[in-house]
């Protein structure tokens, strides 16, 4: 009975490299697939709303808080979607309002399995008049499953999940969208956070992303000793719907707001798991490969080698 | 030495009292769990936003499925190598295979928070295919059935054996029936671990800078399935010589030294991705800062190289208690990656912390225990192990007989 470990030792070694060759080929392509078709780096849509929070303008009154509790019935709930508070810089305190950014390209909507989070009017299911275009990121609870992994994914730690009922739901900004007024033209007719329509500093402003973008640019034009020198997601993460603007000497990090690469963490992902998969055709070519040669094996095993077999 | 072993059922009761042991410590996890679907997650885990998954994903899912590998490793050498030598070991790991997934499976549903939706998994249309994690989800999913019906040769087998002829026909035109498809059944459960394993590394693709550059790499799924492997033939090397210690189950010495020479080659293949893909991706100066993090991933690399030299040892492989330590620390190896990339080494800022509750622990060590309980309850039912002929005893050692009496 010869002992086949070496063969067995060099199958496995060819299976791993196998494996490893597969992989790096599969890096490559997804590299180029990212560049080429596949998952492209979302752009924001130009009917894209979001608002603009002014760190400068913030004097930290807690309106926005109260109203959005109000607003969405959280009065009497542990959980929040919009928080402010102040942040210690370095001596200063600078102000900080935090709630869902509405990104481009959102992990949490990567990565949600039935599209419980989705950007409006590109889920699986409409919640009721859903329109495309806007980028609002939404929630439908009745297709979350409560896993949980849009808060491992989101970069900003903005899904809340209600650790304490028996039925929880996730929580995070909607941006009012229940507010919106069907009558009104704009972006009003799309949403209307509560947080903006009170603020009496108008710190936070709401409407059209690319408006936002163009105001947050002239401030800072205007006033280059007020203000840090770039305004907050528009590149930061793939971009983001909500805008940041930090006074002079303080950063965005110091804020509370990660340092994310300009490529959105959703198509570094999705980049890497789907290129090995191409479309589809490696699962059913190992499936066929590996079914031919487990049958291959089976019958040469049924008719065993004459030399082997020395049954006692 | 061809000891004429054949499967059969483990002699003895069939809940004894270490099988008693184990059901009440997983009666501990079960009384939490229970708790939990009454007052919500948050009553009994330390879970927070921060820290969404605590131990029970992590743990349950990503360590008891890389256990649970066992039955893929060995199917790849068994069945697509054609190494047939390698059937005994076929039935344990699957069966070990089929428990470890069927309780990550099962500990998802507890630490899911709404689990009353999960029927929509069921329609593909409903799909987010850019989800690694509805990846994970559908393939486990497919894979545990996959994995029963690779336990239902032995029982049909044990059907066919009955005294009632009803069922010994039944059991033998069913086992007839279901080894025509075997090959197409088989060929399905070396496709979807290679799927989901890699997916499960590839679940922290998305979470960028909240894991430490140490452990975000675009390798994570090609390191997880690598490590499967070297987790599932440790497992296997590690279960084979507890059920000969305990059951004197069947062991061919010449198996075991090759499985643990073969995981020597996939520890190796780890440790060389691994630094490969930190040289590669300039990283090597994070190690030079010898603070918390270069200290884990040091320890974490021992447990991969440390095995792996004990395997290529000839020494070693004749010594069965060593190559059983070297078995435990490739499975310690995976399992600790596992757990510093998606806990100790997973940070979400913003001072968030997490310590596993008690009664999360429970639950973890609960559903474990319940694991080795179904193992015991199900071989002695069913032919999984294979038995040495009593008669055949004299070709083991006194000094084994020994242990075996201990044991």
């Amino acid at each position: 009975m010869k002992i086949s470990r070496r063969t067995l030792f060099r199958g496995a070694l060819a299976a791993g490299a196998a494996g490893a060759a597969t992989a790096v080929a599969g890096r490559a392509a997804a590299t180029e697939h990212h560049a080429s078709a596949g998952h492209e780096a979302r752009k924001a849509s130009p009917d894209a709303v979001g608002m603009l929070y002014d760190s400068t303008r913030c004097e930290n009154c807690g309106a926005c808080t109260a109203s959005c509790k109000e607003a969405n019935g959280l009065v009497k709930k542990e959980v929040q979607k919009s928080t402010v508070g102040e942040v210690d810089c370095g001596g200063s305190a600078a102000k900080v309002k935090r709630q869902c950014m509405h990104c481009i390209d959102p992990s949490c909507v990567s990565a949600c399995m039935l599209g419980a989070l989705h950007k409006e009017g590109e889920g699986k299911r409409d919640a009721g008049g859903e329109r495309k275009g806007t980028g609002v990121v939404l929630y439908d609870p009745g297709l979350c499953l409560g896993c949980r992994y849009c808060q491992i994914a989101c970069a900003f730690n903005v899904p809340r999940f209600e650790w304490k009922e028996t039925f929880p739901r996730i929580v995070k900004c909607e941006l009012c969208r229940h507010r919106r007024d069907a009558t009104k033209e704009g972006p009003l007719a799309v949403a209307n956070p509560a947080c903006c329509e009170v603020c009496p500093a108008e710190a936070v402003v709401y409407g059209k992303r690319s408006e936002l973008l163009a105001e947050a640019k002239r401030r800072i034009a205007a006033e280059p000793g007020r203000y840090a020198p770039r305004v907050y997601g528009e590149t930061d993460g793939g971009g983001t719907q909500v805008l940041y603007l930090a006074p002079a000497g303080v950063t965005f990090a110091q804020l509370g707001l990660p340092v994310l690469p300009e490529r959105s963490n959703a198509s570094f992902s999705e980049g890497i798991s789907h290129a090995p998969f191409l479309h589809g055709l490696t699962p059913v070519a190992l499936y066929a490969a590996a079914a031919f040669v487990i049958r291959r094996n089976k019958k040469s095993e049924a008719k065993p080698p004459p030399s082997e077999r020395s049954d006692s | 030495m061809s000891t004429h072993a054949q499967a059969r059922p483990v002699a003895g009761k069939i809940i004894d009292f270490p099988v008693l042991a184990l059901l009440a410590i997983f009666g501990i996890g079960a009384v939490v769990i229970a708790y939990r679907f009454v007052a919500g997650i948050g009553a009994v885990s330390n879970m927070n936003d921060g820290y969404a998954w605590g131990i029970w994903e992590p743990v349950n899912v990503v360590v008891f499925t890389g256990i649970g590998a066992g039955a893929y490793s060995v199917g790849l050498l068994c069945y697509l190598l054609g190494k047939g030598e390698y059937h005994p070991l076929v039935r344990p790991s699957v069966l070990l295979g089929a428990i470890a997934y069927t309780l990550g499976g099962s500990s998802i549903v507890v630490a899911l928070g709404r689990y009353w939706n999960m029927y929509w998994l069921a329609l593909p249309s409903m799909w987010n295919v850019s989800s690694v994690l509805l990846e994970v989800a559908v393939c486990v999913c497919l894979y545990v059935c996959v994995l029963w019906i690779e336990v239902l040769p032995a029982v049909l087998e044990r059907a066919a054996a009955s005294r009632s002829p009803g069922w010994a026909a039944r059991g033998r035109r069913w086992g007839a029936r279901l080894a025509l498809a075997m090959p197409y059944i088989i060929a399905l459960a070396m496709l979807l671990p290679t799927m989901h394993q890699s997916s499960l590394g590839g679940l922290l693709l998305i979470a960028g800078t909240k894991v430490h550059a140490l452990w975000h790499t675009p390798l994570l799924p090609l390191l997880a399935l690598v490590s499967c492997l070297s987790m599932g033939f440790g497992a296997v090397v590690v279960l084979v010589t507890l059920m000969n210690r305990t059951w004197r189950a069947a062991l061919e010495p010449r198996l075991l030294r090759a499985l643990c020479l073969a995981n020597g080659g996939f520890l190796l293949l780890y440790v060389g991705l691994r630094l490969g893909d930190l040289a590669l991706a300039g990283k090597l100066h994070l190690l030079a800062r010898a603070d918390w993090h270069a200290g884990l991933f040091a320890v974490e690399l021992a447990f991969f190289v440390l095995p792996a030299l004990m395997f290529f040892s000839s020494r070693v492989r004749s010594s069965r208690p060593a190559l059983l330590l070297g078995a435990m620390m490739a499975v310690a190896a995976g399992a600790l990656w596992r757990l510093d990339a998606f806990i100790t080494c997973f940070d979400p800022g913003a001072g968030y912390t997490y310590f596993p509750s008690y009664g999360e622990i429970a639950v973890t060590v609960g559903m474990a225990a319940l694991g080795g309980a179904v193992f015991a309850i199900v071989s002695r039912l069913v032919p999984v192990v294979e038995l040495a002929e009593p008669a055949s005893h004299a070709v083991h050692g006194a000094g084994e007989r020994e242990a075996l009496a201990r044991g």
